[in-house]
């Protein structure tokens, strides 16, 4: 019996049996390499592609945004035209929100989150591969305009129909850059829905024994938080881009307005995405200074339960106060005063997680470290940001505010100084736990200074601006305004910001080559992913899956070693009596399936449609390859030494 | 707790750089669209709604951020041994704390949400009271510039008096100002005199705001509606009763004619008309000392007035076909795809706000009128007629339809200028 069980286990592996399939469903073997990457399923090596792409486009986007901000250093400047300041503001926003924050979010779920909750990988390894590649090709769509004569996408990120419309938004009729943001925002909602599913499965079905959910780390809680956000939310945008897509390629009428299409129809269905989008941009970044606050306090998160519960109240309330960004649609005074105070709601669940940060610290022991320093740096700027948000949900004042320099001023704040500033001290953080190597302080420190006071010198007098009277998204302005000082001083903020964040970007560089080596637990700190045997992790995370007894499982592990040393000897061989620890394989097909759509997609924006229906079928046959491949998988054994064998087509008799 | 000479050396120069904010931004809230210079009620209640924002949010954030830099400096550990020292009481936290804290939060919003519910009614609309009272006109956006329209004042013949780009209201009286849309989303602010409200298509929006006093106001865009939405621009001109009266009588009527003596020559306009750059900047300090009196100004014929150049524009005017797109009531021309010029001279802006109406801004507006305003209509064509150029289906420029030559533009400066 037992023999025969370890047959059906091993088969698969067995060299005779994938030597008869079909040279293209032999699933890749290399462990490193260019195709150890483009057929990779490691949830760390897909975090790592998602962390350098999302970076890199951080730097496009910080490129555009300093353009930007040169163009309006002095009044009636002629650096760059209207139509390239309208294309550098969408392509700004379109690029931060989801070609970098979204995918820094997602480089972090991926890789750390497997790890916290004491998981070999994600739920569905090809599905995640396939998630990062389709977000690639999403990517790529979006900015392949620049290189076109229309150039890129000028409607501005939140595309208010009818502006997008083919007789409003085509400077002449070969023009299809609003045809690549519709497409390139669809297949990026793909790979945001795919990559969200796969996290909740995993978050639900994959932690390690005694990993309840109220012991799980509060990042892996947001994560599990965005997750369900993203995949409530995207539906809404989908739907509203699906429409437009008709509008724009086959002549429906949805928001055409000489078709007795509505065009508030557009608002409303991207905001019910678009807000709880700001927060898919901000819980991951609650998550990561919720672990790095206690950490470096040496303390446990304040009330844990509490913050939880209101990154699940942020979720569910995030839903319901859309229309604040339509206070001046004219909705009426109902419909403006229900979600005015909807949006004062959400201030409380907010407001108490800065609480318990700051509960966090109390009677801590604060070391003040650089992911520190950047954490405590979130918890000001997102107040202040927090605070401009509750002078918006007065919707008297915010009549005003709404689209002027204001809301510029308070959205930065949420997003560079809440989001940014964390996922930077997330970056620093892990560092050491991703690449074994540790940032020097003195730059760390210096680049968060940079930073923080860029930061505060680009954004600050931008607050100003707005109740000056300043417009948003305005490429030009007169010298008889008023506004002259504060963007001046602005742009040179902005400068500083670009210097800090260049110092911050060098340091990492510099250290992932020549950086002090590190291991193991350089921070002392709380939760499992930190538990990990070796810095870098091994691509099977833990030699023996953790058995969790507490919240900040880790600080037990530490503080309880004997006990936990007698339990990880008793479970040392658990997964060698059912062939040892079970690895996904490599695959090609994710990278084909997410290519077809990239071609699909890029013919569909030019309205070549026998190009479209070639990329679908790529698309079809990489399904139908994905499928047939067989289900692949291998062993890995570790000995009391700790050498690990096995592996990918190595047969099993090798142990 | 020990201070080391650096710690002493940063809060001194923290508290200096706070200190000094104020009079760096002193000169910030100032401005011809500054929303704390509020000159009608409904800038006003929006403004006092917004203070109420600014002292609770103050207040919380200096409690919040106190106790936050308090702990940070009390519990930070200051040297190598504190940092290694043993690990402080792992607690927990503290449900009657948050409790405590969650209700003072709601306690705090409510403050802010009683006012913010009565202004959302007192904004919305004309209050009952004075709605008799209440002056009603409406506002078209277009890409890129306003159409304002005096239903209320019909004209034999005409329809209702249509101007562009300047709404001319009665001070002291409520204004009820309906907002219409003929292609996108645009947006209708006066921050002086109130927030704003969109023009939306497919839908009858309308706002409501009085000029406590005569005064002239900068307006613009604030909803992105493509190319030119930087350069979408207005103004409004709040005057008392008896001189709004008196502009409305004149405004009602035709054109004005000017009649060339018998025999006299034209004498081109001698202003300096060197090419500007794009982006030029079209405003003066002499205007912007006092803006109400230059538009006052404005409303008489120009003493220097050229009569034979003035017939000689209004040939020109129809021969460019001009008069496909703008109306001037009285001299044959009734486009309606473009400003109505009836009375254009009597404009301070051209341009939808742009640049004052003076002859050089003018005569650069008409000659190269792309570089003024990209995208523009009277250059791209508009509603499937041609403008100065067309281009193909790759965006680029290649036929010219209308050409203004340097003499002809100064002649139809002078007519247009003549349109009192």
């Amino acid at each position: 019996m037992e023999a025969a069980l370890k047959t059906a286990y091993t088969a698969p592996e067995s060299a005779a049996k994938t030597s008869a399939r079909p040279w293209f469903f032999t699933r890749p073997k290399a462990k490193t390499g260019l195709v150890s990457w483009l057929t990779t399923v490691d949830h760390k090596k897909i975090g790592l592609l998602y962390a350098i792409t999302a970076l890199f486009f951080f730097l496009v986007g910080g490129v555009e945004a300093l353009m930007i901000r040169v163009q309006l250093a002095v009044p009636n400047n002629t650096f760059i035209s209207h139509q390239l300041y309208n294309e550098l503001f969408t392509m700004h926003a379109t690029t931060m929100i989801f070609l970098a924050v979204m995918p820094l979010s997602a480089a972090f779920f991926n890789y750390m989150m497997p790890l916290q909750i004491g998981a070999r990988d994600v739920a569905f390894p090809r599905l995640n591969g396939f998630a990062f590649w389709v977000f690639l090709a999403g990517a790529i769509v979006l900015n392949v305009g620049w290189f076109t004569r229309a150039g890129a996408p000028d409607s501005g990120w939140f595309g208010y129909a009818p502006l997008t419309s083919v007789a409003y938004s085509n400077q002449f009729s070969g023009d299809s850059s609003t045809d690549l943001w519709v497409m390139g925002l669809q297949i990026l909602g793909v790979s945001s829905v795919i990559g969200s599913l796969n996290f909740i499965v995993t978050i639900i079905n994959m932690r390690a024994p005694g990993l309840t959910m109220m012991r799980l780390p509060v990042f892996t809680w947001m994560t599990l938080f965005t997750a369900f956000l993203i995949i409530l939310s995207f539906p809404a945008i989908t739907i509203a881009l699906v429409e437009l897509m008709m509008d724009r390629s086959f002549g429906t009428g949805f928001f055409e307005v000489a078709k007795g299409g509505l065009p508030i129809l557009w608002q409303h269905l991207f905001w019910i995405f678009g807000h709880p989008e700001v927060y898919i941009l901000i819980l991951p970044a609650m998550g990561v200074v919720s672990e790095i606050l206690p950490t470096f306090s040496r303390k446990p998160l304040f009330g844990y339960p509490i913050v939880v519960f209101s990154g699940a109240v942020i979720g569910f309330l995030g839903f319901g106060v859309w229309s604040h960004h339509m206070f001046t649609t004219g909705m009426g005074t109902m419909a403006t005063a229900a979600f005015s105070l909807a949006t004062m709601a959400i201030a409380v669940p907010t407001g108490v997680k800065i609480f318990n940060w700051v509960g966090t610290l109390w009677g801590g022991q604060i070391i003040t470290r650089t992911p520190m320093m950047f954490a405590l740096g979130f918890i000001w700027m997102f107040m202040m940001g927090g605070f401009s948000g509750v002078m918006h949900s007065a919707a008297p004042a915010d009549a005003q505010q709404q689209d002027s320099y204001f809301v510029v001023a308070h959205f930065h704040y949420v997003l560079i100084g809440g989001s940014i500033f964390a996922l930077l001290a997330g970056i620093h953080y892990w560092f050491p736990l991703v690449f074994g190597r540790m940032v020097s302080e003195f730059w760390g420190k210096l680049s968060f200074w940079v930073i923080f006071v860029g930061f505060n010198v680009t954004f600050f007098p931008m607050h100003f601006l707005g109740l000056n009277g300043m417009p948003r998204r305005t490429a030009v302005y007169d010298g008889n305004m008023g506004w002259n000082s504060a963007n001046l001083v602005a742009s040179i903020g902005a400068f500083i910001l670009a210097i800090g964040i260049g110092i911050y970007f060098a340091v990492m560089v510099y250290t992932y080559f020549k950086g002090k080596k590190a291991t193991g637990d350089v921070w002392d700190a709380r939760t499992l992913e930190w538990a990990v045997p070796t810095t870098p992790p091994p691509e099977h995370n833990f030699n023996v899956t953790p058995t969790v007894h507490a919240r900040d499982a880790f600080w037990y592990e530490k503080t309880h070693a004997k006990e936990i040393a007698e339990e990880k000897a008793k479970h040392a061989k658990d997964e060698d009596s059912h062939g040892g620890i079970h690895m996904p394989s490599q695959s090609w097909f994710p990278l084909v399936t997410a290519t077809g759509l990239l071609i699909g997609g890029l013919f569909f924006t030019h309205h070549n449609f026998q190009g479209a229906i070639a990329g679908g079928c790529i698309m079809l046959l990489g399904v139908l390859g994905w499928a047939f491949e067989g289900p692949g998988g291998y062993h890995l054994h570790i000995h009391k030494d700790g050498t690990v064998t096995g592996g990918e087509g190595q047969d099993e008799a090798s142990h | 707790m020990r201070f080391r000479p650096a710690d002493i050396l940063r809060r001194i120069t923290t508290t200096l750089a706070l200190l000094a904010l104020p009079l760096v931004t002193g000169g910030w809230t100032s401005g011809p669209q500054s929303t704390f210079d509020t000159k009608g009620p409904v800038a006003k209640a929006q403004l006092e709604v917004f203070h109420v924002t600014v002292y609770v949010t103050f207040a919380v954030f200096f409690i919040v951020a106190g106790i936050l830099a308090y702990a940070t400096i009390k519990y930070k550990a200051r040297s190598d041994s504190a940092e290694k020292a043993p690990v402080p009481d792992q607690g927990h936290g503290n449900p009657f704390i948050e409790l405590g804290l969650i209700g003072a939060s709601i306690a705090a919003l409510v403050v802010i949400a009683v006012p913010t519910l009565r202004a959302i009614w007192y904004t919305y609309d004309v209050p009952e009271a004075e709605r008799a009272n209440a002056y009603e006109v409406n506002a078209r956006g277009l890409q890129w510039w306003f159409q304002f329209e005096y239903p209320h004042e019909q004209i034999d013949g005409s329809g209702q008096l249509v101007t562009g780009n300047e709404l001319v209201i009665p001070a002291g009286r409520p204004v009820r100002i309906n907002l219409r849309t003929s292609d996108v989303i645009h947006s209708f602010w006066v921050p002086k005199l109130g927030g704003k409200v969109d023009m939306m298509p497919n839908r009858g929006n309308h706002l409501w705001l009085q000029a406590d006093e005569p005064g002239y106001f900068w307006g613009q865009c604030a909803e992105f509606c493509g190319e030119s939405h930087a350069v979408m621009r207005f103004r409004v001109i709040a005057l008392a009763a008896d001189d709004f009266a008196a502009w409305l009588e004149n405004q009602k009527k035709p054109a004005r004619d000017v009649v060339a003596p018998a025999g006299a020559k034209a004498v081109l306009a001698s202003y300096d008309m060197t090419p500007k750059k794009r982006n030029a900047p079209g405003y003066t300090a002499d205007f912007d000392a006092n803006p109400l009196a230059a538009w006052t100004a404005m409303q008489f014929p120009e003493k220097d007035e050229d009569a034979v150049l003035v017939n000689q524009g209004r040939k020109l005017f129809a021969e460019k076909n001009c008069v496909t797109c703008h109306a001037v009531r009285g001299h044959g021309a009734s486009g309606v795809n473009a400003p109505d010029l009836t009375h254009f001279g009597s404009r301070t802006t051209l341009a939808a706000g742009l640049l004052e109406n003076n002859k050089p801004n003018l005569h650069r507006w008409i000659v190269d009128p792309n570089n003024v305003k990209p995208g523009n209509k009277m250059y791209m064509g508009v509603n499937g007629m041609a403008g100065y150029m067309t281009a193909d289906d790759k965006g680029r420029m290649t036929k010219a339809h209308i050409q203004v030559n340097d003499t002809e533009a100064r002649a139809i400066v002078e007519y247009l200028h003549s349109l009192k």
